[in-house]
């Protein structure tokens, strides 16, 4: 309202001197300079009966690089006498606003100016008031707003403004700006505002609020200790309701404040005392510099001591990381942050965190109980980095459904590269140690390696954490390595199971896009010597004595799924019992389906309960959802496949016939056959 | 057919045969990841459906879905929405490759994009909104 102040009186200026050169008075100008404001195209006009009829048409007007065009100020009862001006039933206009009805009194005896703006808004007192006094040395002018309409005011912002801010579009304004001045320009503003109810959107709508009430006060006095243009200011901000969306960041108004100090001058707004309150979230302490006319910000200090973390992360930090493995997490706890940026560049970030805890919303992760305190400094300006120590304690965590016990880690942060000399972490009865662990930014998104070792694990309790089929035995490997590059987990070296008296190596383990929305794992798997005795007796699946050998090449996994291998079961070599049950049997031929059982020697089946074989062999290549069985290789028939071939006293043979069944149909079999003492089968 | 397009247009009539969007799919290259993505498509068209229908989120003419007029929504639903819009993308985005790959033509990419593209629209039931040819929004 200040520059609509300042465009009226130049206009009231050249008005008075033409209305005294005579009765009827046109004055043009092309240009009119001055150091505060250019005009062109600058038309006046004083004419009717009494020169009572004041037109004043500007094409354009700068006020200090701020445009406005197409401005027409007209006046139907314009009365000028020696020591006052009066103007009554004027209309002002901007291109694209409506008119608005004006009057003004000056007087240079009183010293005063009085100008009234009605907004035609249907309350009965709705306009604006600007009443002026001045004299030696002092002046000033006060704003009155009552009800002003916020779409009204849109209309008169300079033109940049106009497309570069959201238009309001409903709310009210009430309040007061209150200027004063000496001969040497302004000194002093108050200003005293209440918005309510307003709603503004740009044409995208991503940039939006409605219902908002906001009350600001602020003051900003010309420092008059510095040389030049500079000013003093303060602004307290209340918002008390209302919801504001502002891509991507939504916020819906719970009593959140601002408060801030600073100074102002040509070339820098600084900010101090910075305090912004966000209800539900935490205090946050700012202060910073921002050069001008750039509007760049050079320095910046954020700090803050207790945010909320859940609130923070729901309301503040996910709607930035849509899309990224981590968007769909839980937080809570406690969070301090401090943050400094210097000539243009981030200097130091420290994060703490007290009491937090992190869950992943799929269940793949999550950690609880974590005290950290996490700090980094910017590489200095020759590239040298200053080193920092995080200590994080996490008290307890849980990947996939496995637990892991306390864990402090040790992280060195140099820049943007972390590293982890050694890391201790208690899965079930055992360790998972990390040795060298280190990661980095790169182009392709963050990428990490480390090497490690698994110490036994019980297959018992792994089982049980995992809700799988009981086993005993124990788990643990060595790793030399362990990479992902952005996309893929590699692992080189192999883990090693030992369950069921054998070994099983798996090998060659890659995980692709792991915590994407389907990951695939690709892997080796080679099993030596396992105990049928053991093994059968786990998943009651008929028992069986002797020893075999299992391989499953090119296994992969999609979305924890098999879609591909080739698999085969061999009996391992050496000297052992080798006996069959009759259950076993049975069970091995209803796996191939009805053809499989069709060589059994029926009649001896019901009679014996142990029958001896002298070797069992069986593949399964798996494509595009059905298993392509073979039997031992060495003996090939001419039809079908030999699955267990006799040997001793009561021997037995099984030859299977199907070469192809349907991969989910085989595992719904296995499961009916291994489950049937258990539970029931639900289908 | 030697021509990827002519291909791949006979895919997607085979890919969403009897109604908009993408049910009923009965697609020749049935991989785990294209039906795994296909899946989570389909389970999400049914909350994209009230926004495509009131003109907030229309097709794009590549492929993908953009939030048209963020006006057509309350303020507490845009970003919730800029999500699903987030996700589907990345989904259609992995759906073109994944076809690309799982026909050993990576290559083929772009032609993919850009029949799916059509098809989409050609799909689209009246009223909902897509980008033309020259990037402007037109309703169907």
């Amino acid at each position: 309202m200040i520059k609509l102040f300042v465009i009226i009186l130049p206009a009231l200026f050249i008005g008075t001197l033409s209305a005294y050169a005579g009765p009827l008075i046109t004055l043009s100008a092309d240009d009119v300079h001055s150091p505060f404001l250019n005009a062109k195209g600058v038309q006046v006009s004083v004419t009717g009966p009494q020169a009572s009829l004041l037109e004043v048409r500007l094409d354009e007007v700068a006020i200090q690089g701020k445009v406005w065009r197409d401005l027409h100020f007209s006046c139907h009862k314009f009365q000028v006498a020696n020591d006052w001006i009066r103007c009554e039933d004027g209309l002002l206009k901007l291109s694209r606003s409506a008119p608005l009805p004006v009057s003004f009194d000056f007087s240079s005896r009183n010293k005063t100016l009085d100008i009234k703006i009605k907004t035609a808004s249907g309350g009965a007192a709705a306009g604006w008031r600007l009443s002026a006094q001045w004299g030696k040395p002092a002046w000033e002018a006060m704003l009155t707003i009552t009800n002003g309409e916020a779409a009204r005011i849109a209309e008169f912002l300079p033109e940049a403004e106009q497309n570069l801010l959201p238009v309001p579009a409903k709310g009210n304004m009430n309040g007061t700006i209150k200027l004063r001045g000496a001969a040497g320009g302004l000194a002093g503003i108050e200003a005293h505002l209440a918005v309510d109810g307003l709603a503004f959107s740009d044409a995208s709508g991503l940039h939006a609020g409605e219902n908002i009430s906001v009350e600001v006060n602020a003051m900003a006095r010309r420092d008059e200790d510095k040389q030049g243009n500079s000013w003093l200011w303060h602004v307290d901000v209340d918002w008390p309701s209302g919801e504001v969306f502002w891509q991507p960041v939504y916020f819906a108004a719970q009593g959140h404040r601002f408060s801030a100090s600073g100074q102002l001058d040509e070339n820098t707004i600084r900010l101090r005392e910075g305090k912004l309150v966000l209800s539900n979230i935490g205090e946050v302490n700012l202060s910073g510099l921002i050069d001008r006319p750039g509007n760049t910000l050079r320095d910046f200090d954020l700090s803050a001591d207790n945010l909320e973390l859940s609130t923070l992360f729901s309301q503040v930090l996910k709607p930035f990381l849509v899309n990224t493995a981590i968007a769909e997490l839980e937080a809570a706890g406690q969070a301090g942050l401090q943050w400094r940026y210097r000539d243009g560049a981030h200097e130091f970030l420290h994060v703490d965190l007290r009491n937090a805890s992190v869950e992943d919303g799929h269940g793949r992760f999550a950690f609880r109980g974590v005290d950290a305190s996490i700090p980094w400094q910017a590489p200095g300006n020759q590239g040298s980095v200053k080193p920092t120590k995080a200590t994080i304690r996490i008290q307890s965590s849980q990947l996939g459904k496995i637990p892991i016990g306390q864990v402090d880690i040790p992280l060195e942060i140099d820049g943007s590269n972390l590293r982890i000399p050694r890391l201790t972490l208690p899965v079930l009865d055992g360790e998972l140690t990390l040795k060298n662990f280190s990661a980095s930014r790169q182009a392709q998104g963050w990428v990490w390696q480390f090497s490690g070792g698994l110490s036994p694990v019980s297959m018992q309790k792994l089982t049980e954490a995992l809700g799988t089929q009981p086993m005993k035995g124990t788990l643990s490997g060595e790793i030399p390595r362990v990479s992902y590059n952005g996309a893929t987990v590699v692992v080189d070296g192999a883990l090693l199971f030992r369950i069921f008296d054998g070994t099983i190596e798996l090998g060659n383990l890659k995980l692709l896009d792991p915590l994407g929305p389907a990951p695939s794992l690709l892997a080796d798997l080679d099993m030596r010597n396992l105990d049928l005795n053991l093994l059968t007796g786990t998943f009651s699946f008929g028992n069986m004595q002797g020893r075999i050998d299992a391989a499953v090449h090119g296994l992969e996994l999609f979305n924890w799924k098999p879609v591909k291998f080739d698999a085969s079961l061999v009996s391992s070599p050496g000297s052992y019992p080798r006996r069959i049950s009759q259950a076993a049997v049975q069970n091995i031929s209803s796996l191939g389906g009805s053809g499989a059982a069709a060589a059994i020697q029926r009649s001896i089946l019901g009679i014996f309960e142990q029958f001896g074989y002298s070797e069992i062999g069986w593949s399964c290549s798996l494509r595009s959802g059905i298993c392509h069985m073979g039997g031992i290789e060495s003996e090939p028939l001419p039809h079908g496949y030999l699955i267990v071939k006799g040997g001793g006293i009561p021997a037995i043979t099984v030859i299977g016939y199907n070469r192809e069944v349907d991969w989910w149909e085989l595992v719904n079999r296995l499961q009916r056959i291994t489950q049937v003492e258990t539970k029931p089968v639900i289908q | 057919m030697r021509n990827p397009v002519y291909r791949f247009i006979f895919l997607m009539l085979l890919f969403s045969v009897s109604s908009p969007g993408y049910t009923q799919a009965n697609i020749e290259i049935d991989t785990p990841a294209i039906s795994s993505l296909r899946q989570s498509m389909q389970q999400r068209h049914s909350q994209l459906q009230p926004y495509y229908e009131r003109g907030a989120v229309g097709l794009t003419r590549d492929g993908l879905v953009a939030m048209r007029d963020a006006n057509a929504l309350p303020l507490a639903a845009r970003q919730p929405v800029n999500a699903l819009i987030a996700a589907e993308n990345q989904d259609r985005n992995a759906l073109y490759r994944e076809i690309a790959r799982a026909n050993s033509h990576p290559e083929w990419e772009a032609d993919i994009r850009a029949t799916f593209g059509q098809r989409w629209i050609d799909l689209a039931r009246p009223g909902w909104w897509y980008q033309a040819a020259n990037g402007s929004w037109v309703r169907k």
